[in-house]
């Protein structure tokens, strides 16, 4: 990883998330009027830069764009050395922000609206990496991931797996997916929101939180980052992928699946459970969620000499969606650079999970050799990436 | 693709499309778009179009009440792939078998649903069952908790290689031991919205808006007027060493392709890179495939002929067109059945498709040694 772009609740750049993070500030707040009638706890992104940018960039284009620059500019590469690089990019929602319920009943109408057929072109969640291809002028292979919650890090994987087959020298992967009327609905609708701050892992959880963002990574081969005297932010040691095949929404309760994905990557990584200094979760918040992901990490983690530290950055700007996963590997690297390891926000009754050290109160500073970051999804997906320091 | 690590074997083939729901290749013949019913037009309206069935009676026990289109498609396509391979998944070890669904507009008709429920009740009473299915990513969960496969599950997209995207997705997993087996699939399915904005757009070809035959009798089209489609193409690729020497209960059953290697662009030198690619490879077939636009067939075909100078080209057919960027997977059934009788068996061929200024997807195939199934 030798670039790391981010645009969260916090702002734009790693930097300001790190350092909003560390001093426990938490973005999450009560929010109306998202849509007509709605009351809750979002995170949202303010004060986007009134860049010139196309029209036809949705909401989620212009997230991706941010972040894309601020991992481009910290990578050292400038757009002319990246026309060769590849581009996969994730997104739940595509371009839904900019299309509203009048499409429903009576769409040729409503393409008939100035701008109507440009704001529609962005629907498809392929759009986010053309945006990011066309704005950079960036030429290499492009791939758009949908994989529910777990999008982001998918993304990450896919680009290593790229980047070991030759298919680009080196690979903009990421995450971006903004809040939105249609995805706040669908969560209300399944009671999965909390309308407080949630608290992932308490025993009182009641859901999620919705936030918004996006973080884009510069994925290059070590040989490669190195022939350039790149920075190397962080190694992508481990990654593997799994599926519950269980539930269209619901994580198998036992946490196999996950489970498997973390023994998958670790075994890929070459390392042992032990060596696994932090695991950064996907702690949703949500009852079904947390006491899988917890029952995954004793069964990952058996026959550990020490229980392993876990917590849930959602507590602090709520769940991205197809951001979460980037935004989380983002996170993830940041701790292992910094040997800083977060607490999740508002936990007083852990789960009970012997083999599972809640991280919670104070910032833990250690060194930190290596890190987990964990991601699941609606459908069963699961994905886990390990991250070592760039010396490890 | 890093050389050394193994080959891929396309080893079956399942589809459900105009033609109806198949195993195995899709047979010759041409196929008119027909009338538009399942939502009200001003006028008739025509479009490649996914006739009604029950899955349950092709794949027994099949339960799709709840689903879109797309996603008992993708049921179905992939149950018949399988079956062409000759797999049953009992006999595999289903936490390495991997899914990769490739999709332009995901669950457009639950999508559609969706804020129709938000028009009518309001964003505070929409309906929870539709929610989750409107996610892009539905049709693979639904297919690996229907095949009970618990390998790696990804939902790609590319506006007009989506297609070949997945299939090189599948065999980068598949040569990197992340999956032994992978079922494969691409496609989309027509809503009103989608079809209104292709209108609205001015895309439409006039076979659309009039009944006179537009293709030519074998089924290829002409002109490479966009015609709208629907439908969902499956592959099962497997590692080779796996794929040659398991043991088969498809008849005569033979590897389809070998996938040697594949690259895939934004723009560049088209040429160059793909000539980079084939190595010292001569192919003696050009599969083309095609996004829809009418200028995309005759950049495919020019491109072709530059790399590969007189060999064989088969050009896409105007259905799978129609599919936008989701119908690499149907443009190579349809050309790899297209083979018997334009090409002697052996050799290697390339699967082509271009789009935009200098975009491309290119993917070089080893064809079996002896006849395709």
């Amino acid at each position: 990883m030798t670039g790391v772009g981010v645009v969260s609740p916090y702002g734009i750049g790693l930097d300001c998330l790190q350092s909003g993070m560390l001093s426990g500030k938490c973005c999450l707040e009560f929010t109306k009027d998202l849509y007509p009638g709605f009351e809750g706890t979002t995170a949202q992104v303010r004060g986007l830069p009134a860049e010139d940018y196309n029209p036809r960039y949705s909401r989620t284009d212009q997230l991706a764009l941010i972040a894309a620059q601020d991992a481009i500019a910290n990578s050292g590469y400038d757009s002319s050395t990246l026309r060769e690089a590849g581009i996969v990019m994730a997104s739940t929602l595509g371009g839904l922000t900019e299309i509203d319920t009048g499409i429903a009943k009576d769409p040729a109408a409503w393409y008939r609206r100035p701008g109507g057929l440009l704001r529609a072109a962005s629907y498809p969640f392929a759009h986010v990496a053309d945006a990011v291809g066309e704005h950079f002028e960036i030429q290499g292979p492009r791939c758009a991931i949908s994989v529910a919650c777990a999008s982001g890090a998918v993304a990450i994987a896919l680009a290593a797996n790229m980047l070991l087959d030759g298919t680009a020298p080196m690979i903009l992967a990421g995450g971006s997916d903004p809040l939105c009327p249609f995805t706040l609905s669908g969560f209300n609708s399944l009671q999965a929101l909390d309308p407080n701050p949630c608290t992932p892992f308490d025993q009182s959880r009641k859901g999620l939180n919705l936030g918004e963002g996006a973080a884009v990574l510069v994925l290059e081969t070590l040989a490669g980052a190195t022939a350039r005297n790149a920075k190397v932010l962080a190694v992508l040691r481990g990654w593997a992928m799994t599926n519950d095949a269980f539930h269209a929404t619901a994580p198998q309760r036992d946490g196999s699946g996950l489970a498997d994905c973390i023994r998958l990557s670790v075994e890929m990584a070459e390392v042992s459970g032990d060596e696994i200094g932090y695991v950064n979760a996907h702690g949703t918040g949500t009852p079904l969620n947390d006491v899988a992901e917890a029952n995954a990490y004793e069964t990952a983690f058996r026959g550990r000499t020490h229980p392993i530290p876990v917590s849930s950055t959602k507590s602090y700007f709520g769940h991205c969606l197809g951001a979460a996963g980037a935004l989380e590997a983002a996170i993830t690297i940041m701790a292992v650079r910094s040997g800083t390891l977060l607490p999740t926000l508002r936990l007083s009754t852990p789960i009970e999970s012997p083999g599972v050290d809640w991280l919670r109160g104070d910032v833990k500073r250690q060194p930190l050799p290596m890190a987990m970051s964990a991601s699941s999804g609606f459908g069963g997906s699961n994905t886990v990436l390990v991250f070592g320091s760039g010396l490890s | 693709m890093t050389p050394n690590l193994p080959l891929v074997t396309i080893s079956g083939i399942g589809s459900v499309s105009p033609y109806g729901p198949l195993a195995g290749f899709i047979p010759k013949g041409p196929l008119e778009p027909t009338i538009i019913t399942a939502w009200t037009t001003a006028a008739p309206r025509r479009a490649f179009l996914v006739a009604p069935f029950r899955p349950a009676s092709v794949v027994p026990g099949l339960k799709t009440r709840r689903l879109d289109r797309l996603s008992a498609w993708a049921l179905v396509a992939s149950s018949l792939a399988l079956k062409d391979a000759g797999i049953d998944l009992s006999q595999v070890d289903r936490a390495r078998v991997a899914v990769v669904f490739a999709t332009a507009f995901g669950c457009v008709e639950l999508t559609e649903a969706f804020y129709l429920s938000a028009a009518a009740n309001g964003w505070n009473g929409t309906d929870p069952i539709t929610f989750p299915e409107t996610l892009a990513s539905a049709p693979a969960s639904h297919v690996s908790m229907f095949h009970g496969v618990r390998g790696p599950n990804i939902t790609v997209s590319n506006k007009y290689f989506a297609g070949e995207s997945a299939m090189l997705q599948a065999a980068c997993l598949l040569r990197r031991g992340q999956a032994d087996l992978a079922i494969v699939l691409a496609g989309d399915a027509l809503a009103r919205s989608l079809y209104s904005w292709y209108e609205e757009a001015n895309l439409l070809s006039p076979a659309c808006y009039n009944s006179d035959p537009v293709l030519e009798a074998d089924g290829f089209v002409p002109s490479a007027d966009f015609i709208p489609s629907e439908g969902v193409a499956a592959l099962v690729m497997e590692a080779s060493a796996r794929g040659e020497v398991r043991p088969n209960t498809r008849d005569e059953a033979r590897p389809y392709a070998r996938i040697c290697s594949g690259r895939w662009a934004a723009g560049g030198q088209p040429a160059e890179i793909i000539r980079q690619m084939l190595g010292s490879s001569v192919p003696g077939l050009t599969i083309c495939s095609g996004n829809g636009a009418p200028c995309a067939t005759s950049r495919t075909t020019a491109l072709a002929r530059e790399i590969a100078g007189d060999a064989v080209i088969i050009l896409p057919q105007a259905f799978a067109q129609g599919l936008a960027g989701t119908g690499a997977l149907f443009h190579l059934i349809l050309g790899l059945g297209g083979l018997p009788s334009r090409w002697p068996a052996g050799g290697s061929a390339l699967f082509l498709g271009t789009a935009g200024e200098s975009g491309f997807a290119a993917i070089l195939l080893d064809l079996p040694l002896t006849d395709l199934p």
